[in-house]
C-alpha cells in the first residue's frame, strides 16, 4: 500500500497533526514556566522573614534591648570613589540576593543611612555596576580591580 | 593440502562478496571524513571503524558476527538494542549542557519545537512510500538530527532498521556544514541575516538548578515514553548545576559518555553487514533522512520568520535552523552563516538556546511516536 491511501489507512494524518501539536504545546508550556522562573525566585527571596529562615524570629519577638544593627556600618567620611562605594554596598547586595528590584536596593540603602542612593544608583548604572536584566530587575556586577588590592 | 584449502576457504578473502566491499568503502569514507575533514570525528571514527569490523566476512556459525548469539559483538550490541547506550549518552549530554541562554530567552524554545516538524512530515512521507507505521516512525525521527534518539526509538520500534537509520542520522549530523547553509540562505534575505540579537541577561544559579527538575517533570508527564532519554538528560544537568556532585557530573560528561559513545559507534557500525544493510529499504531511508533533515531546518527558519511578524524586537531567522538537535553543530553553523554576513554578529549563544531546546523537543517526539505505536 502506497501514497495517501497508506497514510490514511495507518492513521498517519492524525498521528502527524496530534504529534506536532503535542510537542508544540509541551515546549510552549515549558518556555512559559521558565520565563516566569526568575520572577518566582525573586518573589521567594523577598518573602517575609519568618518564612525565609526558621531560625530567625520576627522583629516583634526579638528580646528587648536588642536593636536592629545596620547591614553595613558606614565610615564617618563617605568615600567619593565609585569602586569604594560599591564595596560598601556589597553587604546590602548579599542581603537582598543576586538579582533584585531597584526599589528594594533603594529601601535597604535608605534604612542603612547610605547618602544619596538615587545619585549613586545612576552612577552605578553608568559604570555598569548595576546591570539591567529587564522587567525592572537588576543584577550586581561588582568592580573586580579592587579585589586584587584587597588580596595584595 | 586439504587442510590448507579448507583454511583458505574460511578466510575473508574467499568469503567476501561485493556488498562487503561496498560497505568497507563506505566505512573508509566515514573514517576519512572524521579524521581528515574533522566532521563529527567522535561519532564518525567509531562508526567508520565499526563498519570495517562488521564487514569482514567470516565463517557463519563461529559466533563471530554481531547478529550471532554469544558473540562478543552481540553482547556489546545489547546496549543498542535495549536503548541502554542512548540513555547513557543523554546522561553525559545533560552534564555538558548549559541552559543559561535558554533560560535567559525562553521564547527561543519555540524554534526548537518548530524544527521538529521535519519529523512529522517525514512520518507521512515514509508511510506514503509503503513503510509500516513502526518503521515510518523510526525513519521520521532522523528529522530530529539526534543520533542517540534515533537509535533509541528504532531499537524499540523497528530493531531491524537500526543500522541504516543510525548511519543516516549520524551522516546527516556530520554533513550539517553542507546541508544547512544553503537552506538558510535560500529562505532568508540579507537584511534578515543581519539582524543582531540583544545581549542575554545573566541567569542565576538557582534558576539553573531548578530548571532540570521542573523540565523533567513537565516533559515526562507529557510523554512518559521519553523518560529513558529525558530522565537521564535532566539528571545529568542537575548533577552539573547543583554544585554538590561535581565529581559525578565530571564523570558523566567524560568517562561515562565517552565509553557509551565508543561502544555505540562501534556496534552500530558493525551492525551494517553488507548482506543486511544494502537493501532498497536502506536507500529509501537515506533519501527520507535527507528530506527529514532539510524540512526540519526549513521549518525552524520559516517559523522564526512567522514569529517576526508578531514580535516588536525581531529575531534573526537563521536561529530557526539551530532548532534541530544536532548539538553543537547546527548552532555553530548558524553562527558562522551570521558572521559571513556581519563579522560582528554573534549568534552562538542564542543558537545554543534553540539547539538545546531541539534536544528536548526531539526526545519528546520520540516519546510521543513510541506512545502512538503502542496504541496502534
Amino acid at each position: 500500500m502506497y501514497g495517501f491511501t497508506a497514510i490514511s489507512t495507518h492513521n498517519g494524518w492524525a498521528m502527524a497533526i496530534a504529534g506536532a501539536l503535542i510537542v508544540f504545546a509541551g515546549l510552549v508550556v515549558l518556555s512559559s514556566i521558565i520565563s516566569q522562573l526568575h520572577k518566582v525566585l525573586l518573589f521567594w527571596e523577598k518573602r517575609h522573614p519568618v518564612f525565609k529562615n526558621n531560625h530567625k524570629m520576627p522583629e516583634n519577638d526579638k528580646p528587648e534591648g536588642q536593636e536592629d544593627t545596620p547591614v553595613s556600618p558606614l565610615p564617618k567620611e563617605f568615600p567619593t570613589d565609585l569602586d569604594e562605594i560599591a564595596r560598601l554596598y556589597q553587604p546590602l547586595i548579599d542581603e537582598i540576593g543576586e538579582t533584585f528590584y531597584l526599589s528594594d536596593l533603594y529601601e535597604i540603602a535608605r534604612k542603612n543611612d547610605f547618602p544619596h542612593p538615587h545619585i549613586t544608583f545612576t552612577a552605578f548604572r553608568e559604570s555598569e555596576i548595576l546591570v539591567p536584566c529587564g522587567d525592572g530587575v537588576f543584577s550586581w556586577n561588582p568592580p573586580t580591580e579592587n579585589e586584587d588590592n584587597d588580596n595584595g | 593440502m586439504d587442510l590448507l584449502f579448507q583454511f583458505l576457504s574460511n578466510t575473508g578473502y574467499y568469503l567476501a562478496d561485493y556488498r562487503n566491499v561496498i560497505m568497507i568503502v563506505i566505512g573508509s569514507v566515514f573514517l576519512y571524513l572524521g579524521t581528515a575533514k574533522k566532521y563529527e570525528p567522535l561519532l564518525l571514527v567509531p562508526i567508520g571503524f565499526g563498519i570495517l569490523v562488521g564487514n569482514i566476512p567470516f565463517f557463519k556459525g563461529f559466533g563471530l558476527g554481531i547478529y550471532e548469539n554469544n558473540s562478543v559483538l552481540h553482547y556489546l550490541y545489547f546496549g543498542v538494542t535495549t536503548g541502554l547506550y542512548p540513555s547513557i549518552v543523554f546522561l553525559g549530554l545533560g552534564a555538558m549542557t548549559d541552559f543559561s541562554s535558554l533560560l535567559a530567552r525562553p521564547s527561543l524554545m519555540l524554534l526548537g519545537a518548530a524544527a521538529q516538524m521535519g519529523i512529522f512530515f517525514t512520518l507521512l512521507g515514509a508511510l506514503a512510500l509503503g513503510f509500516l507505521p513502526r518503521e515510518a516512525a523510526s525513519i521520521a525521527i532522523i528529522g530530529g538530527a539526534d543520533g542517540p534518539t534515533s537509535i533509541f526509538l528504532t531499537a524499540k520500534l523497528a530493531p531491524h532498521l537500526i543500522g541504516p537509520i543510525a548511519i543516516a542520522a549520524y551522516s546527516y549530523m556530520a554533513l550539517i556544514p553542507v546541508i544547512q547553509p544553503p537552506i538558510m540562505r535560500l529562505l532568508t534575505s540579507r537584511q534578515e541575516r543581519l539582524i543582531r540579537m540583544p545581549e542575554l541577561r545573566d541567569v542565576s544559579k538557582k534558576e539553573r538548578i531548578i530548571f532540570p527538575a521542573v523540565a523533567v517533570i513537565l516533559c515526562c508527564f507529557l510523554a512518559p515514553a521519553s523518560i529513558p532519554l529525558l530522565g537521564t538528560f535532566f539528571f545529568g544537568n542537575f548533577l552539573k548545576e547543583c554544585g554538590v556532585a561535581d565529581r559525578l557530573a565530571q564523570t558523566a560528561r567524560t568517562s561515562i559518555i565517552d565509553t557509551a559513545t565508543i561502544l555505540l559507534g562501534l556496534t552500530v557500525g558493525a551492525s551494517t553487514q553488507g548482506d543486511v544493510f544494502l537493501t532498497p529499504k536502506s536507500v529509501a531511508i537515506f533519501v527520507l533522512g535527507a528530506v527529514a533533515f532539510s524540512i526540519a531546518t526549513a521549518s525552524g527558519v520559516i517559523f522564526a520568520k512567522i514569529m517576526n511578524l508578531f514580535l516588536k524586537e525581531k529575531i534573526n531567522p537563521l536561529l530557526g535552523a539551530a532548532g534541530v538537535s544536532a548539538v553543537p553543530g547546527s548552532a555553530r553553523e548558524v553562527h558562522l552563516v551570521g558572521q559571513s554576513e556581519d563579522p560582528e554578529n554573534f549568534l552562538l549563544m542564542h543558537a545554543m538556546a534553540c539547539n538545546s531546546s531541539g534536544v528536548i523537543g526531539s526526545a519528546i517526539c520520540a516519546g510521543i511516536l513510541w506512545s502512538f505505536m503502542i496504541v496502534l
